[in-house]
C-alpha cells in the first residue's frame, strides 16, 4: 500500500518533469531553427557566431546585455530573432555598457516578438559620429534587451508561458 | 521554492499515510524521497536557466585572422604551432587550449592562401577534438572530405571553417559546455596575437598589425571572465589566468592607454615601440606556456 502511494507520487511528478522537459525540448528544437534564419538573413556576410539569450518573465522589469566586438572598420549585420518571445521586449544598442551614464543610445526598437530583424553596423556608426563629435568608429557596441514585466508571471516557479529566448546571430563582411 | 515546500510537504504527508497503512521503515523512505524531490526540483529549475545579465560574444578565429590579413600581416612559415606536438598534449587542460591555438592556425593558413598547411591543422584539430570529448562535431570525416573536395577554393575552405566553428559552438551549447569554448578562446586569442606579433617585429613599421594587435587587447579581459565561470572550477586554469591578467594590467599601466583612457576624443590608440615591444615578450611568454609539451 506503502509502496503505491509512493509510486504514484514518484509517477506524478516524472509525469510533470517529462511534460517540461518535452515542452523545453521543443523550444530548443525551435531555437535552432530560427537561428538557421537568422543566420540566412545575414547573407552575403559571413557567419561569425551567435548569443542566444533566455530569460523568463517576470512581474518585473529586467535587462540583459550582450557586448559585441567591431573590428578594424569591418562592416557587420547583427540578425535578431524574437520568434521565441511569448511577449516582445525592446531592443536598445550603445555605444558603452550599462553602468555608464554618459553612454549613446544608437538605435532602439520594439516589435520583435515573432519577427526576424536585421541591424547593419554602418547605420549605428552614422549614428555614433552624429551624435559624438570627434568619434570615428564604433569599436565595441552593447545590446540591451529590455524585457517589460508581466503582471501574473510566475517569478520563482517560471512555467513556459514566462519562457523566451532572444536569438542573435553575428556576420562580417569579407 | 513555493512548489518545492508544497511537493515536499506532500510527500511527506504521502509517506506518512503509507507508513500507517502497516509499511517498513518510514522515516527512511520519507528522507529518500525528500532528498529525490529536492534533486528533481533542482533539475527542474535547471531547465528554465537563464542568461547571465551581462554577456558577450567573442569574434571566431577566421574572423580574427580575416582581420589581421586585412590589417596586412604576411604569412610567415614555421611561426604556428608544430602539429607534432599534438600528440603529447596529454592533460585536458593542454588539450583544449592547443584545440583553440591549431584553429586559429588553421585560419592562419586558410586566410593566407596555405590550404594544404591547414589540412595538417584540421588533421590535429579533429584528433585533439576526440580527447576532448567534442568527436560529433567532426565525426563522419565529412569535413576533411570537403576540405580535400575544396584545396584550391579559398572561399568554399573558408565557409567549411565556419561549419566547424557553427558546428562547435552548437556542441557546446547542446551539451551545456559553453564554459569551455574561453579556454579554447584563449588558445586562439593567444595563438592571433603571437602570429600578430611575430609578424610585426619581423616587419616593423606595419601599423595596420600594430593597431590589431592593440585592438584584440580589448577582448582579454571578457576572456578572463569566461574562464573564470565556476563551471570551469577543477580545471588548473590558475595559472593561465594569472598570466592573462598580467598582461591586461601591464596594457593597462602603459603611459599611452592611460592618456588614451583619460581622452574622451581620442580614436585611435597607438602603442610606442617600447610598449609593443613588452606587450610582444609577454604573449610569446604565454604562447611558450600554453604549446609546451
Amino acid at each position: 500500500m506503502k509502496r503505491g502511494f509512493i509510486l504514484l507520487f514518484v509517477f506524478g511528478f516524472a509525469i510533470l518533469f517529462a511534460q517540461t522537459a518535452a515542452n523545453l525540448t521543443e523550444f530548443k528544437e525551435n531555437i535552432a531553427n530560427q537561428k538557421v534564419e537568422a543566420k540566412d538573413a545575414l547573407k552575403p556576410y559571413r557567419f561569425d557566431g551567435s548569443k542566444i539569450t533566455y530569460f523568463n518573465f517576470k512581474t518585473y522589469k529586467q535587462t540583459k546585455e550582450v557586448e559585441i566586438y567591431l573590428f578594424n572598420n569591418t562592416d557587420y549585420r547583427f540578425s535578431f530573432n524574437g520568434k521565441s518571445l511569448p511577449n516582445d521586449v525592446t531592443v536598445e544598442i550603445y555605444d558603452k555598457d550599462k553602468t555608464q551614464s554618459n553612454r549613446i543610445l544608437l538605435k532602439s526598437f520594439s516589435g520583435i516578438q515573432g519577427e526576424n530583424i536585421v541591424v547593419e553596423s554602418s547605420e549605428l556608426n552614422d549614428t555614433y559620429k552624429n551624435k559624438k563629435s570627434n568619434a570615428t568608429r564604433l569599436k565595441r557596441v552593447f545590446v540591451n534587451y529590455q524585457i517589460p514585466g508581466i503582471p501574473g508571471a510566475q517569478n520563482k516557479t517560471p512555467t513556459m508561458k514566462e519562457r523566451a529566448a532572444v536569438v542573435l546571430v553575428m556576420g562580417y563582411k569579407n | 521554492m513555493k512548489r518545492r515546500f508544497l511537493l515536499v510537504n506532500s510527500m511527506i504527508g504521502l509517506a506518512f499515510l503509507a507508513g500507517s497503512c502497516g509499511g517498513e521503515e518510514p522515516v527512511d523512505e520519507v528522507n529518500e524521497i525528500v532528498q529525490d524531490t529536492v534533486f528533481a526540483e533542482d533539475q527542474f529549475a535547471a531547465l528554465f536557466e537563464e542568461s547571465p545579465e551581462v554577456d558577450y560574444h567573442l569574434p571566431s578565429p577566421l574572423q580574427v585572422a580575416s582581420i589581421f590579413k586585412k590589417s596586412g600581416l604576411d604569412y610567415n612559415a614555421g611561426s604556428t604551432n608544430l602539429t607534432d606536438n599534438a600528440d603529447n598534449y596529454t592533460d585536458k587542460l593542454k588539450q583544449k587550449l592547443n584545440f583553440g591555438v591549431y584553429s586559429a592556425d588553421m585560419a592562419y593558413c586558410v586566410m593566407n592562401d596555405q590550404s594544404n598547411e591547414g589540412r595538417k591543422f584540421l588533421t590535429v584539430i579533429t584528433d585533439l577534438s576526440e580527447e576532448i570529448g567534442m568527436e560529433a562535431v567532426f565525426e563522419n570525416k565529412d569535413l576533411m572530405d570537403r576540405f580535400d573536395a575544396n584545396l584550391e577554393d579559398k572561399d568554399s575552405i573558408e565557409i567549411l571553417m565556419i561549419d566547424i566553428h557553427e558546428r562547435t559552438e552548437m556542441y557546446l551549447e547542446d551539451n551545456d559546455m559553453q564554459n569551455e569554448a574561453a579556454i579554447h578562446f584563449a588558445g586562439a586569442w593567444t595563438e592571433g596575437m603571437y602570429l600578430g606579433v611575430y609578424d610585426f617585429e619581423k616587419n616593423p613599421g606595419k601599423e595596420g598589425v600594430g593597431a590589431q594587435i592593440t585592438e584584440q587587447m580589448s577582448i582579454l579581459n571578457n576572456i578572463i571572465k569566461g574562464l573564470k565561470d565556476p563551471k570551469n572550477d577543477g580545471t588548473d586554469l590558475g595559472w593561465l589566468i594569472l598570466d592573462m591578467e598580467e598582461i591586461q594590467a601591464a596594457f593597462d599601466e602603459f603611459d599611452s592607454v592611460i592618456a588614451f583612457e583619460a581622452d574622451e576624443n581620442a580614436s585611435e590608440l597607438e602603442l610606442t615601440d617600447e610598449e609593443y615591444s613588452s606587450l610582444g615578450e609577454l604573449v610569446k611568454a604565454l604562447r611558450e606556456k600554453i604549446i609546451a609539451v
